[in-house]
């Protein structure tokens, strides 16, 4: 084990990966300033290129399964350092944010072109990618919050980009009320929404932090594993699960896990580039990353019965898969589909890590999370930059404007559609496959109770999956073009009264309202010549994902088992978890006897878990085919019963959820507020103030009235008060 | 801790108050600049001379003293420590960069008062470079001639030349005025600096007093002369709410001395157990009671936005973020420093008051359309958060709570500055006239931005670290004590971080973002004085949030000091090393003082 003490080899490299995107950020206005566009999109790439670098150079430590921790003085008063911790898993995730962040910066350059407000965009840019990755690399829970806030203000600021909430920077079908509530958001909106949701998971978190240290006295990782008394101390008050649970609140923000998932559609409203960081490596990864960071740690101390903590977090997963998998299906919106998947995705994480905890296996279920954490991050990145491109081209975000676009726009089709395959987890071909399998492995194999119904929770959303992909997939770049794309193709501008648009989407309903919007389109597009595809600067960052996907999809197995062995090792080393005895101080795994059955699993594929992800792909893939590429069966026909319309509305409707939101924390707060302020703030100063000066007025007539002028009375006066003063002294 | 005699802070707190006359005819003769450049040197000068002694201070001598004899209420003292030096120099640096700031809004609100009584045109040339106006002013003697001709020139140019010179015979000249007005303004503005700074250093009770007071009359005066519309009504109703607080606070002061036998805090501090328990009650009701009339604590509140939103704003920020500190220190020195004994009985009470004032400032201000209103009630609302931290009962709650005016006062500085700002260069401070004006005015947006983050909460401004200090001690009372009601409080306390959240950034939308109106085509961002002036503040804030030693350490040590021995007030978490002796807490604990 190497471990760093100070300023010295690798340390500084792991220093620098999170503090060099800050320092460009800052940097980017003046470099603006001083040169031109090009100079400064370059610095913006070259800065986060480079934190990627650094992040590539702690890669020669994962064979040797060292850690290098590093501290140095901040809070002296309270005994906090500051520090960095770059162990197996940490350096494996900043890999992962590090370069995909890079490649979207690069998609960046093509697609913000000519923006005015680049400098604004580079500066937020290179700030979400510094806190994420001081997220990953700190050492201790106050800098993670520091991270934490970060991404969150980060996200805020970039959702709201377009800050002038022109009508197409909008998200959702304008006119969409759900119990009185509107469905569409203007970015700003957008913004403050994201940026309250996620608040309220940070203050679950910061409670959960609050409990650990008063305990413990100390905030950091490896302090919290090295002397467990603080775990002793909470558990005889019972804080202990609490404080876990409450740190899990922060992840469910950040994740956007249900309840705190109605944020994620909305941030759709941000340019597409920010979607696909806050979708592939930053602010939602966060809470799958924190759950990986603190989980081993609370399952080392499981001689205290933590498992509620992990039950918890895969039945948050669970319910949050099969949520969003299911609003997926229905949305118009290629972005939101994405969205909606992203939180589904994000589910399967925290079910597979939740497993982990409750298992006889923690390293499988923590793999197979992590796993999937990794090709999530790769597909998802490349979806939104081709999904970005091609709004980019078509100037709309709704699917029913696009279709047929497969000849245009060859290159962005077949990219696009090799990761939506690893999305759907085509098998054999593509990492996804590989790692929604090792999750319903480890769902499978872990011997608790509900691991069978977190498993059949998990086929169903896999079918729904591969439904909504072929889905995207299909009306995107099959079928008949839409009217939308022959009026850009003919340049002919559409009248605003034309609202036939050709659609095989049952919310047909909902275009009428949208002329307005037509028109603006329709003004838009006027600029753009004809569909067409898009520049290399920005297909080659999606391409290059959607092949690595493949890649490592096709080495899947051994990528896993090597994975798996990385974070056996880690598991056992620092957490005593794992196969054999450490002899470490660490309190020893109570689950150990049944250890050796781990070395079964590493040598062969669960058959079941197996056949469930075919099957499931095959099922939704074939539904998908059938309805939307083939387009041998119409979608409209669940409109004709009552029943289906009546779901299908339900789900659009988003369960009702955002509008159940709204009117708790927004719209009934917001009427008690104003009647405080009208029957009683208002009332109290407009009537008690004028009371008082009334009342004074009146006081001072009184005392007017002694005011004689007459000596006498002074005189009497002055007598009778010395006389009073003497007597009270006296006696 | 022996005391000084070398008189740096007796120069520091008495140099503006002698200095405040000479600000006025500075501006009567010279012009509205060199008595703004006068004044920064008086105030930069003084709080240099406040920060020199912070030096001196280490980790075993923690207390400057400087004392004078004085009459019969005990000596003239003047102390820096844990406690009061935090306000000293915030309280200083916030008025020294208030004065630039000043310079440019007062002008402009002066004027404008000369706005209903001469043509525009006429008053606009004036008004275009601040610099005529010190030009014309270079040569006493000529002034007049040279304004006549001015006006002379204007008045027949619009074939007024009759009216324009009958006008002038019967008042001043709009910059004569000015600048005379401006003079008052800053002599007041010196001696209102002064008060302040004098308040948190005083060393005993009658000395305490007067300066609270003092700080009250310039205050009064600058709304009372400067103010808008409803200026007379605001400034009364200012001064009679603060001065019934202050008498409320003086009858508790004078019960404190006469039971402690002696007006001096030493004295006091060691006879505090002296004071009967009836009498506690009494005392301990009339210093809080009267101390939450300043801050605007629930149900007392009542004078707050009418004179944040009716003073001028520079006196708004000087009132919001400043001032508030006097009140802030008086709590802190005054119940828990000097009636520490009694602190833990009551502490709950002053809990409950501070989480109700906080929901309702932020309730309130989500129903504002002003934007001064807006920060008045948010103002409330973060005095309720500091009360909320006072009443914890926990050493890390005090610490975060003195923290948390600290940043307050940056933050509500930053903030009432904008909105000045806004004022000076739209006109209006009515959200619902304003938007997307983030464009136009990019450096006050970002500031803005970075002022409403301190005010959130959000790392890495100075807010986050007060705010986490506060909370943590506040659910360590809760959680090592079993009290539920406290967990309570602290859950509704931390969610209103959240309502905190939601209006500031709602102002900010309302404010910068979104669609811009037509009128504001042209704006241009403000001169680059009042940028520096506010980037400053902003800067102090995101420094001491990276790396807060500066201010927290010696507040910590102050606090632990207070409370080595008091068994009821929660104690810092006991740092990781030592928690192998577990049974040894006690030593443990002694230790960390002793570093301390």
């Amino acid at each position: 084990m190497v471990e760093s003490t100070g300023f010295e080899g690798l340390a500084i490299n792991a220093w620098l990966i999170w503090i060099l995107p800050f320092v460009g950020g800052v940097l980017i206005p003046a470099i603006a300033k001083k040169t031109n566009q090009r100079i400064t999109n370059y610095s913006a790439v070259g800065f986060a290129l480079v934190s990627a670098i650094f992040a590539a150079s702690l890669l020669i430590t994962i064979p040797s399964g060292a850690e290098i921790h590093n501290q140095v003085s901040w809070i002296s008063a309270l005994n906090i350092k500051a520090g960095i911790l770059a162990d197996p898993l940490s350096i494996i995730m900043c890999n992962i944010v590090g370069w995909i962040s890079f490649l979207i910066i690069v998609y960046s350059v093509g697609y913000m072109h000519g923006d005015r407000d680049i400098i604004r965009y580079w500066f937020w840019m290179l700030f979400f990618i510094g806190s994420m990755q001081l997220i990953v690399l700190s050492d201790n829970l106050l800098m993670v919050f520091f991270g934490w806030e970060g991404v969150g203000l980060a996200s805020y600021a970039l959702i709201g980009f377009w800050y002038s909430d022109r009508k197409k920077d909008y998200v959702g079908r304008e006119g969409h009320y759900v119990l009185g509530i509107p469905m569409w958001a203007s970015p700003t909106h957008a913004g403050i929404k994201a940026f309250l949701m996620t608040r309220a998971g940070d203050v679950m978190m910061l409670s959960g932090m609050f409990l650990i240290f008063m305990h413990a006295g100390t905030f950091g990782f490896k302090e919290l594993l090295e002397d467990q008394t603080w775990a002793n101390n909470m558990m005889q008050h019972n804080l202990l699960v609490p404080a876990a649970v409450l740190l899990f609140g922060g992840a469910i923000g950040k994740s956007a896990q249900f309840p705190l998932n109605e944020w994620l559609l909305e941030a759709m409203t941000g340019p597409t580039s920010v979607s696909a960081l806050i979708h592939a490596a930053t602010m939602v990864k966060a809470g799958v990353f924190l759950v990986a960071r603190i989980g081993p740690l609370f399952f080392a101390l499981a001689v205290f019965n933590v498992e509620q903590f992990f039950e918890v977090v895969a039945w948050v997963g669970a319910i949050t898969a099969f949520l969003l998998a299911t609003q997926a299906i229905v949305n118009p919106e290629i972005k939101k589909v994405l969205a909606y998947s992203t939180g589904s995705q994000i589910g399967y994480m925290m079910m597979a890590l939740g497993i982990a905890g409750i298992s006889t296996h923690f390293v499988d279920g923590y793999t197979a999370g992590f796993f999937h954490l990794m090709s999530h991050a790769m597909f998802k990145a490349s979806l939104f930059m081709a999904a970005g491109g091609i709004i980019h081209v078509v100037a709309s975000r709704f699917m029913n404007d696009m279709g047929g676009l497969r000849k245009k726009m060859n290159k962005t089709f077949i990219f696009m559609t090799l990761s939506a395959l690893s999305l759907a987890g085509a098998p054999l071909i593509t990492s996804g496959f590989w790692s929604k399998d090792a999750i319903f492995a480890a769902l499978l194999e872990s011997n608790s109770s509900s691991g069978i119904a977190l498993f059949w929770i998990a086929v169903i959303v896999a079918i729904m999956t591969a439904f909504y992909t072929f889905r995207m997939v299909g009306m995107v770049f099959f079928g008949k073009k839409s009217t939308h794309i022959q009026q850009i193709e003919n340049e002919i501008k559409l009248p605003a009264d034309s609202s036939g648009t050709a659609s095989n989407d049952p919310n047909n309903e909902y275009k009428s309202s949208e002329n307005a919007e037509k028109t603006e389109k329709s003004s838009l597009t006027k600029e753009k010549e004809h569909v067409h595809e898009v520049s290399p600067v920005m297909w080659i960052p999606f391409a290059t994902l959607a092949v690595a996907t493949v890649i490592i999809g096709l080495a899947g197995f051994l990528f896993e088992d090597e994975l798996h062995n990385i974070f056996g090792n880690y598991l056992e080393t620092y957490f005593g978890i794992g196969l054999s005895d450490t002899g470490s101080s660490v309190v020893q795994n109570p689950h150990e006897n049944n250890a050796n059955t781990n070395e079964e699993m590493i040598g062969g594929i669960n058959i079941m878990a197996v056949i469930a992800s075919v099957t499931a792909f095959g099922i939704g893939s074939g539904l998908g085919i059938i309805f939307y590429i083939t387009r041998t069966k119409d979608p409209e026909i669940i409109s004709r019963f009552t029943f289906t319309r009546k779901i299908w509305q339900f789900l659009y409707d988003r369960w009702y959820l955002n509008a159940l939101i709204y009117w708790g924390f927004v719209k009934i707060p917001l009427y008690t507020y104003n009647l405080i302020w009208k029957y009683f703030e208002t009332y109290i100063a407009q009537g008690l103030n004028p009371a008082i000066q009334f009342t004074m007025s009146y006081l001072s007539k009184l005392v007017k009235f002694t005011q004689t002028g007459v000596t006498q009375t002074y005189l009497f006066a002055f007598v009778a008060g010395i006389l009073v003063v003497l007597l009270l002294l006296f006696l | 801790m022996a005391a000084e005699s070398s008189g740096i802070l007796m120069a520091a707190i008495f140099i503006p108050l002698l200095l405040s006359p000479a600000a006025y005819f500075i501006a009567k003769r010279r012009g509205v600049k060199s008595a703004t450049w006068f004044t920064f040197g008086v105030l930069l000068l003084s709080t240099i001379l406040i920060i020199i002694p912070i030096f001196s201070l280490s980790s075993e001598n923690q207390v400057y003293l400087e004392s004078y004899k004085w009459s019969q209420f005990g000596n003239f003292g003047l102390k820096l420590d844990g406690f009061s030096s935090p306000f000293a120099i915030t309280i200083y640096i916030l008025c020294t960069v208030l004065v630039f700031f000043s310079r440019s809004y007062m002008t402009k609100k002066i004027a404008g008062q000369f706005d209903n009584l001469r043509p525009k045109n006429n008053l606009s040339k004036y008004l275009e470079d601040n610099n005529s106006i010190h030009n014309t002013n270079k040569h006493d003697d000529k002034d007049n001639k040279t304004f006549h001709e001015d006006d002379h020139a204007v008045g027949s140019q619009s074939g007024q030349k009759q009216i324009s010179q009958y006008r002038y015979d019967l008042e001043p000249s709009p910059t004569q005025s000015i600048n005379t007005q401006m003079g008052l303004f800053f002599a007041l503005f010196l001696v209102f600096s002064m008060g302040m700074v004098g308040t948190v250093l005083a060393t005993n009770l009658i000395e305490f007093y007067v300066f609270f007071e003092l700080s009250l009359v310039p205050a009064f005066l600058l709304v009372a002369l400067f103010g808008y519309q409803t200026r007379k009504k605001v400034s009364l109703m200012f001064f009679f709410w603060t001065h019934v607080g202050a008498v409320l606070l003086l009858l508790g002061l004078l019960a404190m001395g006469l039971f402690a036998g002696g007006f001096d805090f030493d004295t006091i501090k060691e006879n505090s157990s002296k004071i009967p328990s009836d009498w506690m009650v009494l005392i301990v009701f009339a210093v809080v009671v009267g101390i939450a009339v300043k801050l605007g604590a629930f149900g007392l509140h009542m004078w707050i936005p009418g004179t944040y939103a009716e003073s001028p704003t520079p006196i708004s920020a000087m009132i919001a973020g400043p001032m508030s500190g006097i009140g802030v220190y008086a709590l802190l020195r005054i119940w828990i420093d000097l009636l520490s004994v009694s602190y833990s009985d009551y502490s709950i009470y002053v809990n409950i008051w501070g989480v109700v004032t906080m929901i309702y400032g932020g309730a309130m201000a989500l129903m504002q359309d002003d934007i001064k209103k807006l920060l008045a009630y948010s103002s409330i609302s973060h005095m309720g958060y500091i009360i909320f931290g006072f009443g914890s009962s926990s050493m890390l709650g005090i610490t975060g709570s003195t923290m948390m005016w600290v940043s307050h006062a940056l933050g509500e500085t930053i903030l009432f500055m904008m909105a000045g700002v806004i004022i000076i260069k739209t006109g209006t401070r009515s959200m619902s006239n304003l938007g997307g004006i983030a464009r136009k005015m990019p450096y006050t947006a970002t500031i803005a931005m970075i002022g409403a983050l301190t005010m959130i909460g959000v790392p890495p401004t100075l807010g986050f670290m007060s705010e986490w200090i506060l909370f943590n001690g506040a659910l360590q009372t809760g959680a090592e004590n079993m009290d539920s009601f406290r967990v309570v409080l602290f859950s509704l306390a931390i969610l209103t971080t959240i309502l905190t959240a939601s209006y500031l950034l709602w102002m900010f939308k309302k404010v910068f973002l979104g669609p811009i109106f037509a009128e504001y085509k042209n704006l241009t961002d403000i001169n680059k004085y009042i940028i520096i002036s506010i980037s400053f503040v902003a800067a102090i804030s995101l420094l001491i949030g990276v790396y807060p030693d500066p201010l927290i350490n010696p507040v910590i040590g102050y606090t632990e000091s207070i409370f080595s021995d008091s068994p009821e007030i929660v104690s810092l978490p006991i740092p990781h090393q030592n928690t192998e002796i577990i049974s040894d807490t006690q030593n443990t604990k002694v230790s960390i003082n002793n570093e301390s």
